[in-house]
This record gives C-alpha cells, sequence and structure tokens, in this order.
C-alpha cells in the first residue's frame, strides 16, 4: 500500500451535524415504524400522508439530502479536511457511511411511487412483505448501517472524550439495529409463541449477531448491556406513550374495543444475556474465537430462555394486565377466541423431540450469529473513513 | 335435429351488469330520501368512492362504513366515516371506503338530522377486476432509480474494500485495488441475483394477483329442435364465486334472460329460463325472427355476488313459438339507426304511452341521475291498473348501441334483489339479551319464491330509475311496467356526454 499520510487527521471535539442528522434519521424511522404498525393494529387503514409514514420517510430524505450535501460538499470543496478520510466513488468524496447512508435514503425515497404504485395495481396493503416494502426495508437498514459506519469513521480516529461521546452514539445506533431486526420479527415474537423452541430460534438468529458486532466493535467494557438498555427503554417508551393517543378502528370487523394506539410488547428480556455476555467478552478476550462464540451462543441461549420463559407465563397472567407490561392491549381485529386474546401459548412445536430439535437449532444459530457478528466487529474496528 | 347456430364470441362480461360497475342505489335511510353511488374498486383491497345525496335539508351528518354482506364481520362495524358535504351543493356528500377483501361487501349509511337518525345498506361485490401495468414514464424512473441504486451499491462495497481501512491521507495500494475488483465482481454478481430473484417475485405476485382478477361467467348457447333455447353457464374456476350449484332466485327466477336484436335493437325479450342441470338453462322460445342477437344473462349467486354472462348468437326463425306467459315479455320498437335522441314519449298499447320526465340537460357518464317515467292514458291522464311486475314497479334496461354497457336496474337500484334479502337476513335483530339493534332500511321482497302467486297490487303511474352511465356514447333504454295484467315495455334514446 502506497501512503502519502504525513499527519493524522484531527478528530473534533464536537460531534459534527451529518452524525446528529443521521441519528435522528434512524430515530425517525423506528419511531414512525411503530407509530405506522400501531397505526394499523388500532386504526387499520392509512394514507400515504400519516404521520407515522412521514416519520418513515424522514429518514430517507434527511439522510438522503444531508449525507448527499456531505458528499458534494466534500467533493467541490478543496480544502474540506474530510476529504483526507474519505472514500472516492464515481469521483465524489466522501466519508463511506454517507455514501451508504446517502444510497439507503435514496432507495427509501425510490420505494415510495413504487409502492403507490403497487397499491394501485394489487391492491392495498394486506402483508408487510412486498418488493416496495423490502426496498424500504433495505433503505432502512442501509441508513442504519451507514450511520454506525459514519461514526465508526470518527471514532475509530479519536480520542478521549470524542471518542467516548461517539461512542455512545455508536451504540445507539447499534440498538436501533436490534430496534429494527425485532420490528422484522415480531410476528414470530409475540408472547403467546415464547414457550416454543421456534421463539428462541428466531430471537438466537436475529440477537446475538448484532450484539456481538457492536460489543467488538466499540470496546466499552458493558456495550451488549448498554445496547439492550437502549433498546428496553426504546420499546418501553413506546409501551408507555402509544397508548395515550386516541384512536379508534376504521375497518372491520371490530373484535375488540380499542380506544387508543395499541402499543409494542414489552421488550424482550435480552438485557440478561446481554450483562453476562459483556461479562464474559470481558473475560475471554485472549481465548480462540471459535471458542468464544460456542461459549457465547450457550450463554444466550441459556440465560435467555430461563428468563423469558417465566416472563412469559407472567405476561399471560392477569398481573400483567396493566398499562407497564401492557398485555391488556389487543388488536382490533383479532376474534375473542383467538389465543393472544385468550392469553393461552399457542405451541408451534407438537412433540417434545421438535421442541428439542428447534432448541438445539437456536444454539447452533446463535454460536454462529455470533462468530459472524464478531468477524463484523473485527471489521469494523478497522474502519478509519 | 339439433341445429347449433352460433358463436360470434363472448361479449366482454362483468359481474352485475355489463361495463356498469358502478352501483346505484335509491330508497330510504330512517326518515331521509337518500340517492347512494358506489363506485368499486378496480383492485382488491381498494378504496371505493361512495356519493350521497339526502333531498332534505336539515340532515346535519351523513356517514359511511363498509362491512362484509354477512358473517361475523357483518355485526362488527368499525367506526364510520363522516361524508364530506359539498360547499356547492349542501345535499350532496361523498366519501371513500377501504374495501379489504374480496366477496359481497355492504356500505352503511347513516343519516343524523332534524328528523332524527336513519341507516341503509347498500349490497356491493368487492372483485378486482383489472391489474395495472406500469406507465412508461414511471416505469423509466424506476428502473433508471433501481439500476443506479444496484450500481452503487457495488461501487460502495468497492470503496470499502479499497480505501475504508485506509489511515487518512493514504492512497490505496495495487493489492487493495485488486481485492476491490474482485469482490466488486462478487457483488455485482449477488446484486444481479438479488434483481433477478426479486423480479420473480414480482412475476409470482403479479401472477397471484392475475389469478384473483374477476373472470366472468362464461356464457353459450344453441337453439334445438327449431324453438328450444339451451344456455350453458361455464364455471371459470375463479376463486368460489362463479361455481354454478348455488344460484339463488332474484325476484322469483334464477336467471333474467333478456334477449336483444343486434345491430338494430329494435326487438327485446326479457326470458326466464329454467335450470335444469347446475348452469344449464333451457327456454322454450316465443316467436322471434332470424337473426343475430345478443343475450345477456343476469344470475345471483349464494354469495350475494351477482353475475351477467353474455353471448352473441344467431337465432333461426322461431314461428309459431311458445306464447309468452308468467312473467316474461317482449318490446319492439323502432331500429336505432332511426333514434330520436330527443323523443320523451313511447308508445304503449291501447293507445296508453309512457313518458320520460327529464330536463334540457345533456347527460353526462360517471354522474347518477334519477329517471322519472310516468304512464299516461290516451288523454294524458294518469294511467290505472299498474302493478307490481316481479314484486316491483318496474325493471330498466340500459344498453349500450355497441352492447359494451348493459344494466338491469330497478327502481331501488342496480343491486340484486337477492342481494337485499341476504342482507336482510343477515342484520336481524340480535336475539341476546341486552344487545342494542338499529331497525335498518333493506328494501324488502318477501317471500321471492312466492311472487308469482302476489296478488295485482295497484301502483302509482310514475316509476324512477337510479341509474349513471358509464361512459360516453348513445344507449337504448328499455324501461319496463305493467298494466292491467300486461308487461308493457317503453323505449328511450340518450346520448351520454
Amino acid at each position: 500500500m502506497a501512503s502519502s499520510a504525513e499527519q493524522p487527521a484531527r478528530v473534533p471535539a464536537t460531534i459534527p451535524w451529518y452524525i446528529w442528522s443521521s441519528i435522528v434519521a434512524v430515530t425517525s424511522a423506528m419511531a414512525g415504524t411503530h407509530w405506522d404498525i400501531a397505526w394499523h393494529r388500532s386504526i387499520g387503514r392509512d394514507t400515504f400522508w400519516t404521520p407515522a409514514h412521514i416519520a418513515i420517510y424522514l429518514c430517507g430524505v434527511i439522510s438522503g439530502v444531508g449525507c448527499g450535501y456531505l458528499i458534494l460538499s466534500t467533493s467541490l470543496n478543496g480544502a474540506s479536511l474530510l476529504k483526507r478520510v474519505s472514500v472516492k466513488i464515481w469521483g465524489f468524496r466522501g466519508p463511506l457511511g454517507a455514501f451508504i447512508a446517502a444510497w439507503g435514503g435514496i432507495a427509501m425515497i425510490t420505494s415510495a411511487p413504487f409502492d403507490d404504485w403497487w397499491h394501485r395495481a394489487y391492491g392495498l396493503d394486506v402483508k408487510i412483505m412486498s418488493p416496495p416494502h423490502v426496498l424500504l426495508i433495505a433503505g432502512m437498514v442501509a441508513v442504519e448501517f451507514g450511520t454506525l459506519v459514519l461514526i465508526l469513521g470518527q471514532m475509530n480516529r479519536a480520542a478521549g472524550k470524542a471518542k467516548e461521546k461517539l461512542d455512545w452514539l455508536f451504540l445507539y445506533v447499534g440498538a436501533m439495529i436490534v430496534v429494527c431486526i425485532c420490528i422484522l420479527v415480531f410476528e414470530y415474537t409475540l408472547r403467546i409463541y415464547m414457550h416454543s423452541g421456534y421463539f428462541y430460534r428466531v430471537v438466537a438468529i436475529a440477537i446475538p449477531g448484532v450484539l456481538a458486532g457492536v460489543a467488538k466493535a466499540s470496546g466499552r467494557r458493558w456495550a451488549a448491556t448498554t445496547v439492550i438498555g437502549i433498546y428496553s427503554v426504546f420499546l418501553i417508551g413506546c409501551l408507555w406513550i402509544l397508548p395515550l393517543v386516541s384512536a379508534q378502528p376504521k375497518l372491520g370487523p371490530v373484535y375488540q374495543p380499542v380506544t387508543h394506539l395499541i402499543p409494542p410488547e414489552f421488550p424482550l428480556l435480552l438485557i440478561v444475556p446481554a450483562v453476562a455476555l459483556d461479562w464474559f467478552w470481558a473475560r475471554s478476550k485472549s481465548w480462540k474465537p471459535w471458542l468464544v462464540s460456542a461459549v457465547s451462543g450457550l450463554i444466550f441461549v441459556t440465560l435467555f430462555a430461563a428468563v423469558q420463559w417465566p416472563f412469559a407465563t407472567f405476561l399471560l397472567s392477569p398481573l400483567s394486565r396493566n398499562w407497564v407490561f401492557g398485555s391488556m392491549y389487543f388488536d382490533y381485529n383479532l376474534p375473542s377466541t383467538s389465543h393472544y386474546v385468550r392469553n393461552v401459548f399457542y405451541g408451534l412445536e407438537k412433540t417434545t423431540p421438535q421442541f428439542c430439535a428447534e432448541m438445539a437449532m437456536a444454539l447452533a444459530a446463535a454460536i454462529l450469529t455470533t462468530r459472524i457478528g464478531m468477524g463484523w466487529g473485527d471489521w469494523m474496528r478497522r474502519i478509519r473513513r | 335435429m339439433r341445429h347449433l347456430l352460433l358463436f360470434f364470441g363472448i361479449c366482454s362480461s362483468a359481474f352485475a351488469h355489463v361495463g356498469s360497475p358502478d352501483v346505484f342505489y335509491e330508497g330510504s335511510a330512517g326518515p331521509y330520501h337518500v340517492l347512494v353511488t358506489i363506485r368499486p374498486p378496480a383492485v382488491i383491497p381498494g378504496v371505493a368512492e361512495i356519493e350521497v345525496r339526502c333531498n332534505s335539508n336539515d340532515v346535519t351528518q351523513v356517514r359511511i362504513v363498509p362491512l362484509p354482506l354477512r358473517g361475523p364481520g357483518a355485526k362488527f362495524a368499525p367506526t364510520p366515516d363522516v361524508a364530506q358535504r359539498s360547499k356547492d351543493d349542501p345535499e350532496f356528500y361523498t366519501g371513500s371506503l377501504w374495501m379489504m377483501g374480496f366477496g359481497s361487501w355492504q356500505v352503511r349509511v347513516h343519516v343524523d338530522g332534524g328528523k332524527g337518525q336513519g341507516e341503509t345498506s347498500i349490497p356491493v361485490p368487492a372483485l378486482a377486476t383489472r391489474s395495472t401495468t406500469m406507465d412508461k414514464s414511471l416505469g423509466v424512473l424506476l428502473a433508471g432509480l433501481c439500476l443506479f441504486l444496484m450500481i452503487g451499491i457495488v461501487s460502495i462495497v468497492g470503496a470499502g474494500v479499497r480505501e475504508a481501512q485506509l489511515e487518512p491521507g493514504s492512497t490505496p495500494g495495487e493489492t487493495n485495488r485488486r481485492r476491490s475488483r474482485i469482490v466488486m465482481a462478487v457483488s455485482l454478481v449477488a446484486v444481479a441475483a438479488v434483481g433477478y430473484l426479486g423480479n420473480l417475485w414480482w412475476n409470482s405476485e403479479a401472477n397471484n394477483y392475475a389469478r384473483r382478477v374477476y373472470k366472468p361467467i362464461q356464457m353459450t348457447g344453441t337453439v334445438e329442435s327449431g324453438r328450444r333455447l339451451v344456455l350453458h353457464l361455464e364455471d371459470t374456476g375463479f376463486f368460489r364465486f362463479n361455481k354454478l350449484d348455488d344460484l339463488v332466485p332474484d325476484h322469483g327466477h334464477l336467471m333474467h334472460l333478456f334477449v336483444v336484436s343486434d345491430p338494430a335493437m329494435d326487438r327485446m325479450w326479457h326470458l326466464h329460463p329454467e335450470q335444469g342441470e347446475p348452469g344449464s338453462f333451457t327456454l322454450d322460445l316465443p316467436a322471434i325472427p332470424a337473426g343475430k342477437y345478443r343475450l345477456f344473462a343476469d344470475i345471483v349467486h349464494a354469495s350475494g355476488i351477482p353475475e351477467t354472462g353474455a353471448t352473441v348468437m344467431e337465432i333461426p326463425a322461431v314461428e309459431p313459438g311458445k306464447p309468452l306467459s308468467g312473467d316474461d315479455s317482449a318490446a319492439a320498437g323502432s331500429p336505432v339507426s332511426q333514434a330520436d335522441l330527443n323523443r320523451t314519449e313511447a308508445p304503449l298499447s291501447g293507445g296508453y304511452r309512457m313518458v320520460w320526465q327529464r330536463d334540457a340537460a345533456a347527460l353526462k357518464a360517471k354522474r347518477a341521475y334519477l329517471f322519472h317515467f310516468r304512464v299516461e292514458d290516451q288523454n294524458g291522464r294518469p294511467a290505472e291498473n299498474v302493478e307490481l311486475y316481479m314484486g316491483m314497479p318496474g325493471h330498466a334496461e340500459f344498453v349500450g348501441n355497441d352492447f359494451q354497457v348493459f344494466a338491469h336496474v330497478h327502481p331501488s337500484g342496480s343491486a340484486p334483489m337477492a342481494a337485499f334479502g341476504i342482507l336482510q337476513a343477515a342484520s336481524k335483530p340480535d336475539s341476546k339479551p341486552g344487545a342494542v339493534n338499529v331497525a335498518r332500511e333493506v328494501p324488502s321482497m318477501g317471500d321471492m319464491q312466492g311472487m308469482q302467486a302476489m296478488p295485482a297490487v295497484a301502483m302509482t303511474p310514475e316509476v324512477s330509475f337510479p341509474y349513471g352511465f358509464p361512459k360516453p356514447g348513445n344507449y337504448r333504454m328499455f324501461v319496463q311496467v305493467k298494466r292491467a295484467g300486461k308487461v308493457e315495455t317503453g323505449i328511450f334514446d340518450t346520448r351520454v356526454e
């Protein structure tokens, strides 16, 4: 590698505007998505111009415009300090994270006319997964990942207070990625499935890799705990705030009386395995990666099942039917005969061997995703631009 | 001897009439008189457009809500939408409603005003009738953006591998560049694969949707033994909606067949074939000149969804035919090529006449009208001895001169009475203690099967039909009433702008 580096790039002590704007974009998308889901669970129908949709698309606009401006100003301003810490794409220069987030913003904005046409051609939304929605989700994930990389480019070159501030923002974005992933799998992680092996397999596929990657890249002592702590506070905030907004079903049949927005369920008790993993990772720095991931997977699945299983029993009991735990909120269109409304577990496995097989797959998935996450974390630690 | 004298082809047909998907209703919502137009969505789930005209100046609010015609969903209504009052016309209200599923729906209209509350329900079939192709400009825009995104992500991945881990100010070496090129090549393949799989997914979704687009029931006809008309309806396999063993009588008959001479439109028969095997209907034809005829056959499924089978066929001369009896009727007029578009009087038998009470304003397409007709004697006095015809003051058939539009309408509107019967049965008061029920206005036909035996009931000589033409063009209207035991048909022509 030929190097022309004469001096290290200075990292400002204050957080630059483009990181703040990206943080706002990411937060807007996640709040908007939870708002939109609550809207569909309580009101049922919508238009393009609901506040929730505006919050979601604001993410694309903010990141597309903000990062686009950052790229243009870096490219066109010969004196820009960012030039030395930028990558070059199609003649333009800018931080790698800015390119990724801008790509995500453009993808999100592109999905809007595509989605509108999709509705006119094939009817209004009846399912989450459609090509325009996948493009929207891909854009949203790209904005989150781009923001992560944008922060890393600075954080990995910073020291002292600046690094500490950036590290906090990095963990916050990591938490938003956990929130995003939990939204994508929420149909499989409802409380009535929490005594099924499939539920644990889904969580084991979705979560450990993110925790391992973010913790590895952060290097902070309680990184995973912080990420899950922010995720939990965010979800509890949604759980407590959304029901304050009045709403009435606009689609029939209306089986459940609804007078306000229906919030998400109480957050998963990921905080327990997160604390244990942070504790373990601090003591296994010299271990071989595969051994670390094997023990990590075992810790995650064992501790998560140990706390979530009895907590699920609690969530289906009358004791949790209050505003704190929110188990009394039901979608307007759920029949009273449904497992969810009756607070009865729905077993996704019919036999014990099937359950054991699912749990074994959950363990294997946790080990594998942890190892992948560790590799991802190592890559992120080396990001400089 | 079997004559097989057919078929130039099957006309385009549609659920509930041909080429005329909008539903029109005139009737009461409690103490209020309303004219309701429902324009169902062309895609399902989709948004139906609703128009309500209340001929009362003390109405304070009109609310509308969609519900399944029957089943559990019909009993658990969501919060109604408040229809918007027109600023220019305070008796006119509009609104939009989501129809989420295929099948039989109803739109419930609540009216509040100085005379208290009123409510009525109108059956609406919700079936996807088309799938849309993307217009060129949007297609080019989206294709360009997608290409940009695909090439962009490959370039970003390449830049990430090449430069992201370099120290500030460093330039990438050959190793990084080579590695970047390899990763970009792999990414390009991956992105192309994603694009290819995405296209497969899109095609799969489009094909799934195409299978859900309404396929009208197919009808073919033959004339056997010189006078016996045999009609075969064919199930197109369109979900469960157009199976053939679930037909229900609509004002006393499983099928209402309209035979119209083509192209003159100077002869029209309203007949009622009998069903043998499911989907097979037969009828001994009345006297009929040889020629080409358009056949439109209205049927109603047990779900409440109406369909119109349509075909065109050559019919040999039938002479003598079976004398008309029961509810069967025939009409004759001048060829449509000699139509007087301004004529508002049509001669009836015995010197009587039918008067179309219309104003001079031109009729506009896509606008709901009430078509008023009055039967008069030779001296211009209101006719006496007007009776119900199949349980109703009248029947009207609106036929486009190009035969692309056909609608069989009653004074209550274009929804079949059988669907109103299903609605009425589904909205019977809940017998559970404490249940709250609202009496609803639903046009009642009583026992449809027993209608033939109904005694003649003296009626007012005036009849009106709510209808709106779907597109501009020339139309012929056949307006049928019954007087002194005889079915009379007034024939009118009009131009629609």
